[in-house]
């Protein structure tokens, strides 16, 4: 099993009611599968949210395959400016 | 020179200057909050970022925009927490040899921050009660 963290902004915050939370996951785990379990806890808040992801705050493009002590922020569309 | 600052108390402007003999353009934006949002008044935006993220993002895209349009000078100020509306959020100043160039950089800068930079607002209504912004402007 590893640990990773997962950072919660804006509509993922507003929908799990958490600033972080913290994962034990299986080894072979993808940034993809916790995306997915995500959207499932947040119980269709997070249906029609596009979510960027950020690995080790670095934007990642295609789908990682997570380590120990990683941590991840499903990016909501950002509002800067 | 590139300088960013995220800030969270009432943004200072950059100190302009009449020594820069070779830089024939300065550039200033204030980004300010509105009143309304999507029809709703409000009372003020509270800005949130990912710290350590979102000033590294900026520093991405000033450097970017450095080498894209030959500018000399980019400097950033983003405030975040609470900002009434009318205050300014977001100053950027761009100094370059000509204005054609300078503002070029200055549209490029902001639609990229606005794209990139994980910076979101929440608004506080009037009732007070606080709701993620919906607001998404590109």
């Amino acid at each position: 099993m590893m640990k990773v963290k997962l950072k919660c902004f804006s509509q993922v915050k507003y929908a799990l009611g958490e600033n972080e939370i913290n994962y034990e996951l299986k080894e072979g785990t993808f940034t993809d599968d916790l995306e997915k379990m995500v959207r499932k806890n947040a119980k269709g808040k997070l249906d029609d949210v596009t979510l960027s992801i950020a690995v080790n705050k670095k934007y990642i493009s295609k789908n990682m395959e997570l380590k120990d002590g990683d941590e991840i922020a499903l990016i909501p569309p950002v509002q800067g400016g | 020179m590139i300088k960013i600052e995220i800030v969270d108390s009432y943004i200072k402007p950059f100190v302009s200057n009449d020594k820069q003999k070779e830089k024939g353009a300065e550039l200033i934006f204030n980004g300010r909050v509105r009143e309304t949002e999507h029809g709703k008044k409000i009372k003020m935006l509270e800005y949130e970022q990912y710290e350590g993220m979102a000033k590294k993002e900026l520093e991405n895209i000033a450097r970017e925009t450095q080498e894209k349009f030959f500018i000399n000078d980019i400097f950033c100020k983003h405030r975040i927490g609470k900002i009434n509306v009318g205050e300014a959020s977001l100053h950027v100043s761009i100094w370059s040899k000509h204005r054609k160039e300078g503002l070029d950089a200055m549209s490029f800068f902001i639609i990229e921050l606005k794209k990139r930079v994980p910076i979101w607002k929440w608004a506080i209504l009037i009732d007070g009660k606080k709701i993620p912004s919906e607001c998404t402007h590109q």
